[in-house]
């Protein structure tokens, strides 16, 4: 049992939060990415949106080994990514591990989505150079919504910090790679 | 005063959740090195915040070694916003 202590006065209430808030800001300011964690992101993007776009437009069995080699390698990268942020700095980040594998923020998402719908509209058109464009694109986007988020993280870490777990991140990979496998069988 | 708890009000059980809110679990050691106290202190305050349902820890790895990493439960961040608020309150009285 704690012995009770009398309540702080205002001076002493006003450096115990601000004492707070510096132990808090100087963990967050000590966290580094891992070395090449943008580049690695845009091109397993542009990876998994290019092979996605060729995979959908083949409707065949190679087609959908296409497409779940360009979402392995998107989700081994993202996993390989998270997995190296945790042993450099000792920390668990929810909001980067949704940013990172879901591109959480609004930017991304359209990027992403445009990409994808360019690319797959461009794999049926055989318009390769399109598929290609929409790629590099969605990667490019992808990564810079990524930089950006950290940006945002650094000056404001409570905000930023809450995210989706791990567990409900593979929930949702396998559940996205069931769902584009029924999609396939069913086209 | 109304709001504040005594379980946080320890200045080291403040830094230490306010700490916490900057990321989903940190690992023991990590956590020691941002807050600068001891193995012992740092222990001591995890045990009492983990009874209260403030704080969860789980045993784990890091870098090849065991070790415990540490986050805040949901009761953990409802009480840190009260006792904060409170703190403000106090604060507000005479500015």
């Amino acid at each position: 049992m704690e012995s009770p202590t009398p309540p702080p006065c205002p001076h002493e209430a006003h450096a115990e939060l601000a004492a707070a808030d510096r132990a808090r800001d100087r963990l967050a300011a000590r966290l580094r990415l891992p070395s090449g964690l943008h580049p690695a992101l845009a091109v397993a993007v542009a990876v998994q949106v290019g092979t996605a776009g060729v995979g959908i437009a083949q409707q065949t069995a190679a087609g959908l080994a296409l497409l779940f080699a360009g979402l392995a390698v998107f989700l081994m990268t993202a996993a390989w990514s998270l997995h190296r942020f945790r042993v450099i700095n000792g920390v668990r980040v929810d909001g980067l591990a949704s940013q990172v594998v879901l591109g959480a923020d609004t930017t991304s998402s359209l990027v992403y989505l445009g990409s994808f719908g360019a690319a797959t509209w461009a794999a049926f058109a055989s318009a390769w150079w399109l598929v290609a464009v929409a790629a590099v694109a969605g990667g490019t986007g992808y990564a810079l919504g990524a930089r950006r988020w950290w940006h945002a993280y650094r000056s404001e870490p409570a905000a930023h910090a809450v995210g989706a777990s791990p567990r409900l991140l593979a929930g949702l990979a396998v559940i996205a790679c069931l769902g584009l496998a029924v999609l396939l069988v069913l086209g | 005063m109304a709001g504040l708890d005594p379980l946080i009000h320890a200045p080291a059980r403040l830094q230490l959740l306010t700490t916490l809110t900057a990321v989903s679990a940190a690992e023991f050691s990590t956590l020691r090195e941002a807050l600068g106290v001891s193995d012992s202190v740092l222990s001591k305050h995890i045990s009492t915040l983990v009874a209260a349902g403030y704080v969860r820890s789980r045993k784990g790895m890091h870098d090849g070694r065991r070790t415990t990493w540490v986050g805040l439960t949901d009761a953990g961040r409802t009480a840190l916003r009260c006792h904060v608020a409170a703190l403000r309150r106090l604060i507000d009285v005479v500015e």
